[in-house]
């Protein structure tokens, strides 16, 4: 075991871990507006708005994300008809596949957020004169937002560690080369590099948000 | 002249009659304390003053215009306009809790009269003068005690330049040694001729600072007059055992 093997290794999976971080980034920066646009759909008073939105909600918490991939990349194109024209970039397929599925779990986590505020916030909003929009982007969000925080940053966390579904869908990713590694060199190095890169991108993550905590605390 | 002016007014909350039947007028600088039991009424008929309530029946006017007549509410800007007179401070204060002090009392002016932000600085300045709170313009809420919380409540209701203040339970929340900063407030604005409507526990508040005390019990006004009538003379068996057990 050398050093200089570990650096060989490294090189490729590093490589691996900018296509987690991107696909992170990417599902992060869509799902959380679009899981937004979900609570606010969800709690509509036009009622089959609504109903579309929980029915959404529950077939994407209700079935595994490796399904939803899966289906994405391979069941799309079978679709009699149209699945020629369904054919996507694996990548794309994939990226597409987690912004649908995170979006209903930060749906969720917002509707926590919302509950979770007092109703004497309304109450004063509606008396000192704001209208609803005023009282939504003024009042409700920046406190549903902080409230949600904590539960975003333990769902981003997840997200990094879901990444490695895109091995499934064979996009090279950072578990593809450490795997590629294991079979090739017969040893279980290029698995512990991988674990301490996820180490490394959670921690980096926890920090960020533990940072946003602290700067949003009104305190 | 009559500020709010209250007739027949009538709500239920599915089958239980809240108000019934209540009849009543504020005039220009009154300071009408609202007594009574928990349930019979008296927040619900505050909170129908300005529109957080919806009532069933009956007339509510305020400065002249009808918020609601027999029953009929105008359209909703119409509402808006007229509860604009109207300023509300609450039991449980409601501030903002992601804004700081000042920002509480800035905010609804700005997105509501568009006033400048110079203007609103100086005006929340010597507010928080007022209320003795200009060291902590910059905390947030939570760093508050409950007597400072509510004090900055009525600061910021007062930045709307409301014709008329209510108050909801304003000391019900606090520990009984911050009641005293909070009534020393309204005492203040009592004698600057606010009008003012408090529902309140605080019988030494109604008694000193009252000039008008009204009696509510099971949704109804059952008395209403001077403190000095009402405390020491009261006409009503219902207020008699009320008073006896609130001295």
């Amino acid at each position: 075991m050398s050093i200089d093997y570990i650096i060989s290794i490294l090189k490729p999976m590093l490589e691996g871990a900018q296509m987690t971080v991107l696909l992170f980034i990417i599902a992060i920066v869509v799902s959380i507006p679009l899981g937004f646009l979900l609570t606010l759909a969800v709690s509509s008073i036009i009622k089959p708005l609504s109903w579309l939105a929980q029915a959404y909600i529950y077939i994407m918490r209700g079935t595994p994300l490796l399904l939803q991939l899966l289906f994405i990349c391979f069941g799309l194109p079978m679709i009699p008809g149209i699945g020629e024209y369904l054919v996507l970039d694996r990548f794309v397929a994939a990226s597409l596949g987690f912004i649908l599925n995170y979006a209903a779990y930060f749906a969720e986590i917002f509707r926590g957020g919302l509950l979770a505020i007092d109703k004497g916030q309304y109450e004063a909003s509606q008396v000192l004169g704001l209208n609803k929009w005023q009282m939504t982007t003024r009042i409700i969000m920046p406190q549903m937002f902080r409230i949600a925080l904590p539960a975003v940053a333990n769902e981003s966390v997840t997200l990094v560690k879901d990444t490695a579904l895109l091995y499934a869908v064979a996009v090279p990713e950072l578990l593809h080369f450490a795997e590629t590694a294991v079979n090739r060199d017969f040893t279980i190095v290029p698995f512990v590099v991988a674990g301490i890169i996820y180490l490394v991108m959670t921690l980096v993550l926890t920090i960020v948000f533990k940072w946003i905590e602290k700067r949003f605390r009104f305190e | 002249m009559a500020m709010i002016e209250v007739s027949n007014l009538k709500k239920s909350f599915g089958k239980l009659d809240v108000l019934k039947q209540l009849t009543f007028t504020v005039n220009k600088n009154d300071v009408v304390a609202v007594i009574g039991p928990s349930g019979s009424g008296k927040s619900t008929m505050l909170r129908s003053l300005v529109h957080l309530e919806q009532i069933d029946a009956g007339s509510i006017s305020v400065v002249g215009e009808y918020l609601v007549k027999d029953g009929v509410y105008p359209r909703l800007p119409e509402i808006k306009q007229i509860t604009s007179k109207m300023g509300m401070v609450f039991q449980h204060f409601n501030l903002f809790p992601h804004l700081t002090v000042q920002e509480n009392l800035e905010i609804a002016p700005k997105l509501v009269k568009k006033a400048s932000a110079s203007e609103l600085r100086q005006r929340s300045t010597e507010l928080l003068g007022k209320i003795g709170l200009t060291n902590r313009a910059k905390a947030y809420p939570a760093n508050l005690s409950g007597g400072q919380k509510q004090r900055v409540a009525i600061a910021r209701a007062l930045m709307m330049d409301p014709e008329i203040l209510l108050f909801d339970e304003p000391t019900s929340a606090l520990d009984p040694e911050l009641t005293g900063e909070v009534l020393q407030v309204m005492k203040d604005l009592a004698e600057e001729q606010m009008t003012m409507i408090v529902v309140t526990h605080e019988m030494g508040f109604a008694k000193e600072v009252a000039n008008r005390v009204i009696f509510m019990d099971d949704g109804e006004i059952v008395e209403s007059g001077h403190p000095s009538e009402i405390f020491t003379n009261p006409q009503f068996d219902r207020t008699k055992v009320f008073l006896n057990r609130s001295f």
